[in-house]
């Protein structure tokens, strides 16, 4: 069991980290708009290619 | 090369080999998919429904993002593409010094911000098209859109033009129209953020709190099950003082109210849970359920949230339909040019405006010049164009029908009659009765029987094995019973039920909405605009025999000359019917148009007259006579919309009274009655608003449908009010739903999606409560302990929520 005593601090604190950067960011209004960020996703291959069609 | 791709693999099958079709096919637009008239099909190449869709597809291949095209068939749709409008309007007041105080803010990093309502946005391609603007708009930093509320929030540096970037969203097809945030929206965002955070604190302590419980199950003892429980406890303190904090707030609400809801039992069960097993852990025998009871605040929360973001959808989604009401108005001007764009905000009395025909009569003034009529449908009900000349009052809400008109500004914005009315459903006047919903009736029952089978428990547990095992038993009972799953069954099924609905054109305002529809037993319907489509048009055309042909060429030939709302009527009658041969009118001879009598004129040397006849009780009618002898008679009036008819004999089938409540005169209003089989009894003809508000609130439960000003009150007073496609702001406001289709038919999809609903809630309801007598029985026999407890309450909640998503079968084949 003494395995325990190092895991079960680090577990928590582990939560309790991502918990805080949780809160974070939802006071920042990371999530005010959950619906755009899904189809933005779709547009990551974008800038390249419309980089070469502007010189053209 | 992937522009060129884009563009055949994008739009393209519509367009490729079109030429090679039967011309029956129709013809999807380009640019927006709609149908393109017969006459505008192009065989070679991409045919377009408008110009404002040619010139768009034109824009965005000319600056190669025809990437748009492609990204649109990949991402999906939230909504159809609209056809592009036009650019007529500069968008210059929006630099105006006054104006950007109003509506723009601070962004930081020295740039300015202002929100634009981007009328058209639907899908992922426009996210990509909008926020590309920077790249070719030069002074723009940098454009954001939010897909669900359609707005675009564009930041340029304090030199840079926010008109350049209005004017490029309206070339690209999104008509922007600015839209300042409210103080009531700021407060709306920063509670919901409050909201989700104490839903994620309340999942992650939750999250550690099962770790360790389940050690404890697993057969920890001793010190370490010791450790563990009083981990458990340690963790479970930010969700009992903050996460549980809303449950207090409601459950004190309610009870200063006097009144139970279903927060007093969660309350009550959350409260007795964290003492009891305080307790035990002091004195280090018993049970302890820090798990369940932080699982069970965080399943409420989090479906507390999911409804929230729900109802906010759907009434965000109505707020911005604002702009029906112009926010942009012609103001004259001393110097040249003659006229200015100026924000309606910044109007002032006794400034001069110049309202164009088809536009709407912003404000209250008196006419200076021009000579018009007026459709007044919205405001009043009538559907017969009004005349107006010069120094005649006008009020805001009619629209303008044919030819110029200047106004001096007397009253706008809240000084308006309109705003008279708007400021009344704003502040509550005439608000109906509050419903006690579902959920909190069966919580009255709920917490008296949990509390006497809680007392019963103790007492037969104190009997037969000792008043420690009894005590034990009876707080078992109170924490297993704490009614999650009936907590949980309605916000989940409402949410989902908003959430298709909306996806169907379909707002409901909230759950209470959805009560009220589900339960409605009559429906009362407003004519103009609703039953009818509110527009001037033929009803009926009368030839003498063998004259036909004579009666339409003579009388598009003459028509066509006129403004007047009673010849573009006649107009579009014709052209609909395909009467003008190869588009070819007449020559027309001393044409001669009388002011509020009629047009004469001479064609091949017969002397033909349009005479308006004299008012008689079926409204309107128009003479034709040809050498003095009648060889037409046409009638005119509001048209009864396509489907009206049967969408009614719909409505009655359903279980729902049908009755005709409008504030036009008796003849039209007879005359729709008649057509839709509704008896003289059940019709309302001449109701003014206050009367129409009356009536309704004599039902118990009727549902009102309308579209105008008028049945503005009515709509709020009434035990359910429904405002449909077309009408005006303040009638959106004023009502529980809002349809964004036309017509009376989605009144019954509305109806059939509430009625669905409130079954899944019954059915949720009813898991609920065999859950819990599940859980009361097992607490009388002593069987409870945290394992069954941890268990029963997921188990219930999850039933609960596949329930309502998978709705019933009914209702997936209505919303899809």
């Amino acid at each position: 069991m003494s395995v325990i005593t190092v895991m079960l601090p680090l577990a928590l604190l582990l939560g309790f980290g991502f918990t805080a950067a949780f809160i974070w960011m939802a006071a920042k209004g990371q999530y005010d708009d959950l619906e755009t960020p899904a189809y933005r996703l779709l547009l990551e291959e974008e800038p390249a290619e419309t980089g070469s069609q502007r010189k053209a | 090369m992937p522009a060129l791709d884009a563009r055949i693999q994008g739009p393209g099958f519509m367009s490729v080999g079109v030429s090679a079709l039967p011309p029956v096919l129709q013809v999807a637009c380009a640019h927006c998919g709609s149908r393109v008239a017969r006459e505008r099909v192009r065989a070679a190449r991409d045919s377009f429904c408008c110009e404002g869709c040619e010139a768009v597809s034109g824009i965005l291949r000319s600056r190669g993002l025809t990437g748009y095209y492609s990204l649109r068939e990949r991402g999906g749709s939230l909504r159809r593409p609209a056809p592009a409008p036009q650019l007529d309007r500069s968008y210059a007041y929006l630099d105006d010094p006054a104006f950007r105080k109003l509506y723009a803010s601070d962004a930081g990093e020295g740039a300015l911000q202002m929100a634009f309502f981007a009328e058209g946005v639907h899908c992922a391609a426009c996210v990509w098209l909008l926020e590309k603007l920077p790249e070719f708009v030069p002074g723009v930093r940098s454009v954001s859109l939010d897909l669900g509320s359609s707005t675009a929030v564009v930041r340029v540096p304090p030199s840079g033009s926010f008109a350049e970037a209005a004017r490029e969203f309206h070339r690209l097809g999104y008509r922007p129209h600015p839209v300042r945030g409210t103080e009531q929206e700021e407060l709306q965002a920063r509670e919901n953020r409050r909201m989700l955070i104490r839903v994620g604190l309340s999942g992650a302590c939750t999250g550690n709190i099962m770790l360790l419980a389940f050690a404890v199950y697993g057969g920890a003892d001793g010190s370490w099950a010791r450790l563990f429980n009083w981990l458990s406890f340690v963790i479970f303190l930010p969700v009992l003082f903050h996460g549980a904090v809303p449950f207090y707030q409601e459950a004190w609400r309610a009870l200063r109210r006097r009144q139970i809801s279903i927060d007093v039992p969660i309350v009550l069960g959350i409260a007795v849970g964290a003492a009891a097993s305080f307790a035990n852990l002091l004195s280090g025998s018993g049970h302890v359920y820090f798990d369940s009871l932080s699982a069970l605040v965080f399943l409420l929360l989090s479906s507390r949230y999911v409804m929230r973001r729900a109802q906010q959808g759907a009434l965000h989604s109505t707020k911005l339909l604002h702009f029906l009401a112009p926010s942009v108005v012609r103001r004259k001007r001393v110097q040249a040019p003659p006229y200015e764009e100026i924000s309606m905000d910044l109007l002032q009395p006794g400034d001069l405006i110049e309202v164009r025909p088809s536009e709407p009569v912003p404000i209250d003034g008196i006419v200076t010049s021009g000579r018009s009529h007026l459709n007044r449908a919205l405001l009043t009900g009538e559907s017969d164009p009004v005349a107006v000349g010069a120094g005649e009052t006008v009020f805001a809400g009619t629209v303008n029908l044919d030819s110029v008109l200047e106004i001096r500004v007397q009253a706008s914005g809240y000084a308006t009659r309109l705003g008279a009315i708007l400021r009344a459903i704003e502040t509550g006047q005439g608000r109906k009765a509050p419903i006690v919903n579902l959920t909190d009736r069966i919580s009255r029952y709920f917490v008296a029987v949990a509390v006497a089978l809680a007392g019963a428990v103790f007492a037969w547990g104190a009997w037969s094995s000792g008043w420690q095992e009894g005590l034990n038993r009876a707080l078992a009972m109170v924490i297993v019973t704490c009614p999650c799953a009936l907590a949980l069954a309605t916000p989940l099924a409402m949410s989902v039920a908003i959430g298709r609905a909306s996806r169907q054109g379909m707002l409901i305002k909230g759950a209470d909405a959805l009560e009220r529809l589900a339960s409605a037993d009559s429906v009362y319907l407003d004519k103009t605009g609703t039953l009818t489509s509110g527009e001037f048009g033929v009803l009926e055309w009368s030839a003498a025999a063998g004259r036909e042909r004579e009666a339409e060429r003579a009388a598009l030939a003459l028509e066509a000359r006129s403004n007047h709302p009673v010849a573009r009527a006649i107009v579009r009658h014709l052209s609909a019917k395909g009467a003008p041969e190869a588009g070819a009118i007449a020559e027309v001879h001393d044409f001669q148009e009388r002011l509020g009598r009629g047009v004469s004129g001479r064609i091949g040397g017969v002397a033909y007259e349009l005479r308006q006849a004299e008012p008689g009780a079926s409204g309107t009618e128009v003479v034709l006579s040809a050498g003095g002898e009648t060889i037409a008679r046409i009638a005119l009036g509001d048209q009864l919309r396509e489907g009206a008819r049967e969408a009614v004999e719909r409505l009655r089938a359903s279980g729902l009274e049908p009755a005709i409540l409008s504030g036009d005169a008796e003849g039209p209003v007879a005359r729709v009655a008649a057509a839709l089989g509704i008896p003289a009894d059940k019709t309302h003809a001449r109701a003014t608003p206050e009367r129409k508000s009356e009536l309704i609130r004599g039902e118990a439960r009727a549902l009102m449908v309308g579209d105008g000003a008028n049945d503005a009150a009515a709509l709020s007073s009434a035990y359910v009010g429904v405002a449909v496609h077309g009408g005006m702001e303040v009638s959106l406001r004023a009502a529980d739903a809002y349809l964004a289709r036309p017509g009376v038919g989605p009144v019954l999809e509305l109806v059939t999606a509430a009625r669905e609903s409130m079954k899944v809630v019954r059915r949720n309801l009813a898991f609920s409560l065999v859950y819990n007598v599940i859980g009361g029985g097992a607490a009388l026999l002593g069987w409870v302990d945290p394992l069954f407890a941890a268990v029963l309450m997921p188990l219930s909640a999850l039933t609960v929520f596949v329930s309502s998503i998978a709705g019933t079968r009914t209702m997936r084949r209505a919303l899809r």
